[in-house]
């Protein structure tokens, strides 16, 4: 009796379940629908959940200014937890919906099963926080392109930067084997390959260490020991914070450069402003350095309703995947995903976000798309280094 | 009676038993629930308002069904505490990811080699860590999912990507049929599902099953009723690896891409989750633990970041209020018909009878197979007429000496008794002879065989059988599958068996049964054969136990004080059916301290006192033995 | 070699922190032999509350009681706010769930987990903190030619006195007595007068009350906390209670002192990112040698 009891209960909450989920299609009036994926819960939460207040000012922006083909626009939040598994759930999800197309995601890993399953269904999805090159350049998407950069064109920064500029001749990379650091790390080591060759320069430190520890001391010291001229770190903030704080505990000098997972408001604050005074950051350029229209009103939307500029760059192109959508839109005078697609890839005069203006390639990069070393003041501000 | 009351019946819904009115729904339950079921699960995709999102929903429930269903056999049948279970889920994964996207085998092909070669892998790291107990083993299988998912991230050899995973994994293709909308992916994995479950459950009811359910209940107790724990602990983690890996592979190919982050301990938590919520041992309970655990967060989506608390809560809810799971499988009152056994006689006492043994099976053998088991040559010489000799036999632990040089004779066909004061280390011979313990040096010869250094499960198999002194049943488990343990040791058949229903398993479980079915009736709890074993008396239990040892077959019985915590009549009744035994064939060796057995029925007496024989002898003349005296009453001071 | 002990320092370091959490896991295991997957968020939830105190006073604690009275303080009121959560926890998730037998307690204790981890993010919210610089004390100095800071110090004074306390209690006081008893067989020790339930207060409230002021002193030394901070702690405190052995209270220190020095020799000198796998293949060798547990008594089983 119980069983048959507990089986009923199952197929009611079905039931209900269902009826639940039933789609808000875009009709030819009323607000069109466009779906943010983004990482709600699970590890990456913090971006996620700026992310969505992002891409929250950014419609926001959007509406007042009469949104787009005369319509509103309206963003549902889809979370997908911060791993893969539930990307896609979370993708078939935003399909279910059937809007009119997705920003999403961030994390590579994250993001690849959730653009398969886009591409698949020929929805329209803009990443904003996933940088690995095979997203593009491996599988030649139709309808994924994305805001951030690419992790090539961060390493290949970091090593002319490192060689030509700063002159080093011992150069240590550490990660932290998740997939964005590890890529960003592979490919700087790529990009040093050439001057290693010609004998410029020696790779004296590749190792990891394990994200979501907080003692280094042992990594630290090892990498001390090896005399290194230059120290790139390509994981996240809150690591990066511990490690230079730890790093000049132990009496190591050289010089520290975050990759653009690292700088955040939040590194400034874990490492202290002693520590994290002159330390140096590749990025793409901030928020805080664009001075368009645009970008001073999502600064000052966002810093009334949230009290302070978003402390990382990622949620910002998430803001900007949505200026991309609209904009596209627009040019293309259509919600369709292949017009939409089309514009994306070939007509996107006029549109710019909150970094400025935004192009794509044929596979779908952000075109253009600079690197600069950003360096923390005495005051806890990022700005570009003047070397 | 038929495949669908049978496999009702296993899962707990067979026909309501006892006076209730036979209706049109209660005669034909079997086939109408069967029938919905199949036609719920047909018509899933293409109901009105199921979208593709729905349908990888349940393809996701099915996946994590599988994983639950696999990690049931360690966790559920045989009680192992695994928590990397996740590693063998990731291998199959790989497996199917490298080979596919590096030498294009093709994904169906894979589905058999993932399940190979994750199971070729527990065998190799399970073997030298299944003797550790309980949290130990737990720990070590953390380790080795951690180890498995931090050697995919740290990508040695450039095999499996690193962080990033590989990606460009195909879909399956059958015979030409390309498999790659979520629709042709809910049917190509609960078809594959449902062949499993069938298998699943033949395996659950076969001796196999049971066994595993020994094993949990009981391990020294099983080892000693003839099951060899090691192998059988074994194949549960082989088998358990090799499903989960046939959920790697589905994932694998659905997914088209997959990295480390999907095989984190906290997935093996949640495969754990899984099975507890569905109910240990069950088979729906798992497959709706998966549904309830996959299901779950999607339907709170709404809370956004509350979601997960509330998965929380729920667990801690669920244990509250229903420990037992969802769906516990059911073991009291599913009567014999439970055990899914065929071709059982309708009649209870044709099923006694059929059980009846061959008097040629019990008289010591010199042949060289006895129902099945191989011996090895005769190659000792015994003194005439003994059953079992020890020669100089001595155990000693670190200082103590507990067993010092001890010579026993048994002789075929006699009741011998072991006595001696307590602590004179009677048990510890005992379990040296079945192989519990191993002699430091001497010799036990049974049979014109030495036996020294063999495993218990082994020397059960040769014609030994025993009892305990601190009753040693398989508490949560019915009578009659209790006794069933003891032919398990002659049985033959193995897992493919089983699962095929192969002429000769069937006729062998049949045989099971029976044997069971009569020493049950022997020793007088035929009708407590469907009670769950705890709930038995404890002189009931005493019997029991003494039942199941006498359907080993064995020609000799070592009993380890068995007439302790009976009452005179009940001792009485019990030399009665010592002597039959003796009548029926068997030879007896007894500890004991009631003295009215002793003197009653033994033949021989033997006495130990601080590990050492003092007397030996008939029972008149030990009675009188001034030694004997002064060992169990001191000296008389003078 | 200064590098060597350089390492080894780092190692007693880490060591210390796992030793500490462990110590206070394996309590509740060894009695109750439960598996309380919450007790790595109760650290991590000591260490908010240690945070939450020294901010939100805005340092008027620290004012008042100077940097180590503000440590003082914050690992008092951890201390209390743990325990209490601790006992809390166990009478209203786990007490109800004894009769089910283990395994159903360790659902609960996943449950209590992800429950923790997030509730703490939805108070504290998902960003990281950090324990400011102005309420930690930094003084460094050199001992033996080592670098070494103050906190550092007396971090490791604490948690050895701590350890030594607990060793002390319950190895050589009768009512430590009475908490072994219990673990070892709790029906025979209500029949020997022994009150249980006294012996579980005790155990849920001071094995969590220790974690938390693992976690305040964690916070201070590292400065940054999160609301997932505590899985991997937890997860080591496990390790280390088996590695010393069930049920043997120092067992779990010298576990959790053994990890912390293996992690970073290891990390040290081949490499940082296997350093996992190898504590775990170092683990399961010692196991397979020894099958209790390097002090875990080979407790013959009475057939």
């Amino acid at each position: 009796m119980r069983k048959t009891v507990s089986v009923l209960l199952v197929c009611m909450l079905a039931t209900v379940l269902f009826l639940s989920g039933c789609a808000k299609k875009t009709g030819d009036t009323g607000p069109i629908q466009i779906a943010l994926q983004a990482p709600i819960t699970g590890d990456y939460a913090y971006e996620g959940q700026m992310a969505k207040q992002s891409v929250e000012v950014a419609t926001e922006l959007i509406n007042k200014a009469g949104g787009v083909l005369e319509r509103q626009i309206a963003v549902t939040v889809v979370d997908d937890g911060s791993n893969p598994k539930d990307s896609a759930i979370a993708a078939q999800k935003a399909v279910s919906l059937k809007v009119v197309a997705v920003i999403g995601s961030y994390g590579s890993s994250v993001t690849e099963p959730a653009e398969d399953i886009y591409e698949k269904n020929k929805m329209v999805s803009v990443g904003y926080g996933c940088t690995a090159l095979r997203l593009t350049v491996d599988k030649k998407p139709n309808y994924f392109f994305r805001t951030c950069g690419r992790d090539d064109a961060q390493g290949l920064f970091f090593a002319k930067y490192a060689v030509e500029t700063m002159g080093a001749k011992l150069i240590a990379i550490m990660h932290d084997n998740s997939t964005f650091a590890k890529g960003v790390a592979e490919e700087a080591k790529k990009a040093l390959q050439p001057y290693v060759d010609a004998g410029k320069c020696k790779i004296v430190y590749y190792d990891a260490v394990t994200p979501g520890e907080k003692d280094f001391s042992a990594a630290v010291t090892k990498l001390r020991n090896t005399n290194p001229d230059v120290w790139y770190y390509t994981g996240y903030y809150t690591e990066a914070g511990l490690l230079v704080r730890q790093a000049r505990d132990a009496g190591l000098t050289c010089p520290f450069i975050g990759g653009n997972a690292a700088i955040n408001d939040d590194f400034i604050k874990i490492a202290g402003i002693d520590v994290a005074k002159g330390c140096l950051m590749t990025q793409e350029p901030l928020v805080t350095d664009v001075t368009t229209a645009i970008s001073e009103q999502f600064r000052t939307l966002y810093k009334e309703k949230f009290g302070d500029v978003p402390s990382s760059p990622w949620p910002v192109y998430a803001a900007d995947a949505l200026y991309a959508i609209v904009g596209a839109i627009k040019n293309a005078n259509s919600i369709e995903s292949d017009a939409i697609a089309t514009a994306m890839h070939t007509n996107m005069t006029g549109v710019e976000g909150v970094t400025g203006a935004i192009k794509f390639t044929a596979i779908g990069d952000r075109e253009d798309v600079p690197y600069k070393m950003y360096e923390v003041t005495a005051d806890g501000k990022y700005v570009v280094h003047q070397p | 009676m038929g495949i669908t009351e049978n496999i009702l019946k296993r899962i707990g819904l067979g026909k309501p038993s006892g006076d209730k009115p036979v209706t049109f729904w209660s005669r034909n339950r079997g086939w109408l629930l069967l029938a919905i079921t199949g036609a719920v699960f047909a018509a899933y995709p293409f109901l009105p308002f199921i979208s593709d999102y729905w349908i990888d929903i349940a393809f996701f429930v099915g996946v994590y069904a599988l994983l639950g269903l696999s990690l049931n056999i360690v966790l559920g049948e045989v009680g192992l505490f695994d928590l990397g279970h996740t590693a063998f889920y990731a291998i199959g994964a790989y497996v199917t990811a490298v080979l596919n996207t590096t030498l294009h085998i093709p994904i169906i092909v894979l589905l058999p080699l993932s399940a190979l070669v994750a199971g070729g892998f527990a065998y190799l790291v399970t073997s030298p860590v299944i003797h550790l107990k309980g949290d130990y083993l737990c720990i070590v299988t953390i380790g080795i999912g951690e180890i498995v998912r931090l050697t995919m991230i740290n990508n040695p050899f450039n095999l499996t990507g690193g962080p990033n995973g590989i990606n460009g994994i195909g879909g399956p293709n059958l015979l030409g049929l390309a498999i790659n909308s979520s629709t042709q992916f809910y049917f190509y994995t609960w078809i594959i599902i449902g062949v499993i479950v069938f298998g699943l459950i033949r395996l659950q009811h076969s001796r196999i099953g049971r066994a595993w359910n020994y094993i949990r209940e009981d391990a020294t107790a099983a080892e000693a009723s003839g099951v060899d724990v090691r192998s059988y602990k074994l194949l549960a983690f082989v088998l358990g690896a090799a499903l989960a890996g046939v959920a790697g592979n589905l994932y694998a190919s659905k997914q088209m891409s997959i990295s480390p982050g999907s095989f984190t301990f906290i997935e093996s938590s949640l495969l754990f989750c899984i099975v507890l919520l569905g109910g240990l041992g069950s088979i729906p309970g798992s497959i709706l633990g998966a549904a309830v655990v996959v299901v779950f967060p999607e339907v709170f989506r709404q809370f956004a970041s509350y979601r997960l608390l509330f998965f929380g809560l729920a667990l801690m809810l669920m244990m509250i209020f229903r420990p037992g799971g969802m769906w516990p499988r059911k073991r009291e009152g599913t009567g014999l018909d439970g055990l899914g056994i065929r071709g059982l006689p309708k009649n209870d006492e044709d099923l006694i009878l059929l059980g009846k043994p061959d008097p040629a099976m019990i008289k010591p053998a010199t042949t060289a197979t006895v129902r099945g088991v191989r011996l090895p040559p005769v190659t000792v010489p015994m003194d005439e007429g003994m059953l079992l000799q020890t020669h100089g036999v001595t155990l000693k632990f670190g200082g103590l000496t507990a067993v010092n040089n001890f010579d026993l004779n048994v002789r075929t066909g006699k009741i011998t008794s072991l006595i001696g004061p307590n602590g004179a280390g009677k048990t510890t011979l005992f379990n040296m002879i079945t192989g519990i313990y191993k002699p430091t040096s001497g010799k036990i010869n049974f049979l014109g065989r030495d036996i020294t250094n063999l495993k218990p499960h082994t020397i059960i198999s040769y014609g030994i059988a025993r009892t305990f002194q601190n009753i040693r049943l398989f508490p949560s488990l019915t009578c009659i599958e209790n006794i069933m343990s003891g032919p398990h040791c002659h049985a033959r058949s193995g897992t493919w068996a089983a699962v095929m229903h192969t002429v000769a398993e069937v006729r062998e479980e049949r045989d099971i049964v029976a044997t069971a079915a009569y020493r049950l009736d022997q020793v007088g709890l035929w009708k407590y054969r469907n009670e769950l074993a705890k709930n038995l008396p404890y002189g009931k239990q005493r019997y029991l136990e003494i039942a199941r040892a006498l359907a080993t077959a064995p020609h000799l019985l070592i009993l380890d004080e068995p007439s302790s915590g009976l009452n005179d009549r009940e001792s009485e009744d019990l030399m009665v059916l010592l002597q039959a035994l003796v009548t029926e064939g068997f030879t007896l060796l007894l500890i004991e301290h009631d003295m009215q057995v002793v003197m009653g029925i033994s033949d021989w007496v033997a006495v130990m006192d601080m590990g050492q024989k003092i007397a030996e002898g008939l029972p008149k003349d030990i009675y009188n033995n001034q030694r004997v005296i002064e060992a169990y009453l001191g000296k008389e001071d003078d | 070699m200064a590098t060597f002990f350089e390492q080894l320092i780092n190692g007693l370091t880490i060591g210390s922190f796992y030793a500490l959490v462990a110590l206070g896991y394996s309590m509740v295991f060894g009695v109750m032999k439960l598996i309380n997957f919450a007790h790595g968020d109760l650290f991590a939830l000591g260490s908010y509350l240690g945070y939450t105190l020294l901010i939100a006073s805005s340092s008027w604690v620290t004012v008042h009681f100077g940097l180590w009275g503000g440590m003082a303080i914050a690992m008092l009121f951890a201390f209390t706010g743990i325990g209490l959560a601790g006992v809390l926890m166990e009478r209203v998730a786990y007490r109800p769930v004894y009769p089910a037998g283990r395994l159903s307690l360790v659902v609960s204790a996943l449950g209590m987990s992800i429950f923790l981890q997030n509730g703490i993010m939805a108070i504290w919210g998902s960003r990281p903190q950090a324990y400011p610089a102005a309420v930690v004390p930094s003084t460094r100095f050199s001992l033996l030619g080592l670098p070494v800071t103050s906190l550092q110090v007396v971090i490791l004074l604490i948690s050895f006195t701590l350890m030594l306390a607990i060793w002390f209690i319950v190895e050589k006081t009768t009512f430590g007595a009475a908490i072994r008893a219990t673990a070892l067989d709790r029906s025979t020790a209500t029949l020997m007068g022994i009150d249980v339930r006294v012996v579980i207060f005790f155990i849920f409230a001071l094995g969590p009350a220790l974690g938390g002021i693992a976690g305040v002193m964690n916070g201070m030394y590292y400065r940054a906390i999160s609301f997932n901070m505590g899985w991997t702690y937890g997860l080591k405190a496990f390790t280390a209670t088996i590695l010393g052995g069930i049920g043997n209270i120092p067992g779990a220190m010298i576990g959790g002192l053994l990890l912390g020095l293996m992690e970073s020799l290891f990390a040290g000198y081949v490499s940082g990112a296997w350093k996992d796998v190898f504590v775990f293949f170092i683990l399961i060798v010692v196991l397979i040698w020894r099958p209790t547990g390097l002090l875990g008594e080979k407790t013959a089983e009475k057939v």
